[in-house]
């Protein structure tokens, strides 16, 4: 099963390569992807390595992060409707990202991923330091959580209002872009997200233990708040790195592993790689649409994911009910 | 095989269990009994390890708060039940330890079928959790702690969410277990039932334990009528059973 979503992000990534303003002849793109002599010129090759590749691969891993991280949050705090962005990462991320925009000069704004990464970071450190008990009361933790994204979103606000020339950056940036993207910000992606997932998907048959009361868990010799402690630490790794490389891209957190489980019927978290897959696939085509739809210029990629996403999830939704009676 | 001494635990400045000491035997069946609030849950998910502790619990000679590996089964009383989970998947989880985590192995699969036929679950094992009734629910539970090979098993209130009918099910279910074995504690309300299941009594209140000793003798004890405030009594029916009700319900039974 696990095979076949792999097939489905390799099939998307070679589209999403050949597809754009400029089309690639697909057998060109492969040969050249393969490392052999193709028919494509200097120029789309060009387009194709230091353009379209580091897109695609970075929306693929953005995909993957956000993806699996919903599923580990939906995990920890027992909620299906928990995505990454719960604990205050989206708006300590986004208050980063308008620190990093408004402050001057160019050094800011190219270090937009560290200011987005730390804000992202810090905020859920907050939200644990003012819940205080950690995991003994998730519901506390929420709460926390929704507190501390007030506060960074109003800081963020006043910012805003203040430099009111900043307001079309900020915007666009919340709306999640992947413009930027080259093989640098790849690199370091890709070392978090990866190290995240790897974690992530070793525990991932412990994080099967959390869905049980914490009594059962310690029954079956789990340490019910250390996983969690582990598995929200390295969540937050992969949403705040996403994050900082790719803005606010909403929805694919809880969408891609609903509609996974749904699939594979599996409620544990053994479909965790199915799902880091198929939101990498799932970001790819998004990305994709978000480049081609009114080309030659651009949607903002939330919005694709929400307007595929949404009416796709609804349909998942109604068809698993109409399964279960 | 469980040896408690000197057990006591606090929460923040409050006591709660205090200066417990038990012995029970491997291949028994010891239930708590006493009022709400009187300690018997914790006294439960203390033997777990689940709450940190002054003095020693000790299950098969080792330390529990050392010893995440020992093979002791909780079922709660009231369970989380993860959503989209069906029966065969929770008891995939209930045997997760034994196979190192990895993947499930042949010994395993086979376990979980006999469990299936044994707590009559055959036909629903494909069913979400969320769908089951009450009396399903609870040998669901009962069965996911059997895969586990417990040599210990702690059941919380087992049959406070169930009808009479399924009471005894359930009971006797857990009663065969300990004829394989297995040393159970349980807390129940019903200390009728506790008599008819129970070799051993133990009964508590506010943290104490004011009497621990067979079941029959326990409950004709002044001890046991003290720790409800002396709101039960106890008659013996013309067939020779023991029955113990709450005083008001007295009047109508006799």
């Amino acid at each position: 099963m696990t095979a076949i979503f792999g097939l489905v992000l390799l099939i998307s990534c070679v589209l999403a390569v050949s597809i754009g303003p400029v089309h690639l002849e697909f057998a060109n793109v492969v040969r050249t992807l393969l490392g052999r002599s193709s028919g494509l010129s200097e120029q789309d090759r060009t387009l194709l390595l230091q353009i379209r590749l580091p897109r695609v691969a970075l929306a693929a891993l953005v995909g993957a992060a956000l993806a699996t991280s919903g599923a580990v949050y939906q995990t920890v705090f027992r909620n299906p409707l928990a995505d990454p962005y719960l604990l205050g990462a989206a708006a300590g991320a986004g208050l980063g990202a308008t620190l990093a925009i408004t402050g001057t000069g160019r050094t800011f704004t190219a270090a937009l991923p560290i200011f987005a990464f730390l804000g992202g970071v810090l905020a859920v450190l907050a939200t644990f330091l003012v819940a205080g008990k950690f995991f003994s009361d998730p519901s506390s933790l929420l709460l926390s959580g929704i507190a501390v994204g007030s506060f960074a979103t109003a800081i963020q606000t006043f910012l805003q209002q203040r430099n009111s020339q900043v307001l079309r950056p900020v915007y666009s940036w919340i709306l999640g872009e992947l413009t930027v993207a080259d093989w640098q910000s790849v690199k370091w992606a890709a070392i978090y997200i990866f190290l995240a997932l790897a974690i992530l998907i070793r525990i991932s048959k412990l994080l099967d233990g959390l869905m049980l009361s914490d009594e059962e868990a310690f029954s079956l010799g789990i340490s019910p708040n250390k996983i969690r402690m582990v598995a929200v630490g390295a969540a937050t790794l992969a949403t705040a790195t996403a994050v900082s490389v790719s803005g606010l891209i909403g929805f694919v957190g809880i969408v891609v592993p609903h509609i996974i489980r749904g699939i594979t019927k599996k409620a544990t978290n053994r479909a965790l790689l199915a799902i880091s897959l198929s939101g990498a696939a799932f970001l790819v085509l998004a990305d994709l649409g978000a480049r081609t739809l009114i080309s030659p210029a651009e949607l903002p990629i939330g919005v694709i994911t929400a307007f595929i996403g949404a009416p796709f999830f609804l349909f998942v939704l109604r068809a698993k009910r109409g399964g279960i009676q | 095989m469980i040896s408690v001494e000197n057990l006591s635990v606090n929460y923040g400045e409050k006591s709660v269990l205090s200066a417990i000491n038990l012995e029970i035997p491997a291949g028994s069946w010891t239930c708590i009994v006493g009022p709400n609030g009187a300690g018997k849950t914790t006294l439960l998910k203390t033997l777990l390890g689940m709450h940190p502790y002054s003095g020693s619990i000790k299950v098969s000679g080792v330390e529990v708060f050392k010893d995440l590996s020992r093979n002791v089964a909780f079922v709660p009383q009231r369970p989380e039940i993860p959503m989209g989970m069906t029966v065969i998947e929770y008891l995939a989880l209930g045997r997760a330890k034994l196979d190192g985590w990895g993947r499930e192995k042949r010994s395993g699969r086979l376990l979980i079928q006999k469990t299936l036929e044994e707590t009559q679950l055959v036909g629903l094992h494909k069913q979400l959790l969320t769908q089951l009734s009450g009396g399903e629910l609870q040998r669901v539970l009962i069965a996911r702690a059997i895969v586990q090979e417990p040599d210990v098993m702690l059941l919380d209130e087992p049959t406070s969410a169930l009808d009479l009918h399924h009471q005894i099910t359930t009971l006797n279910q857990v009663e065969s277990l300990k004829n394989r074995g297995v040393t159970i504690v349980s807390t129940m309300h019903d200390i009728t039932l506790s008599a008819m299941y129970a070799e051993r009594i133990i009964v508590m209140r506010e943290g104490k334990v004011l009497l621990d000793g067979p079941a029959s003798t326990v409950i004709h004890s002044n001890e046991l009528k003290m720790a409800f405030d002396h709101g039960i009594s106890v008659h013996t029916l013309v067939d020779g059973h023991t029955v113990i009700v709450a005083n008001k319900i007295r009047s109508e039974l006799i």
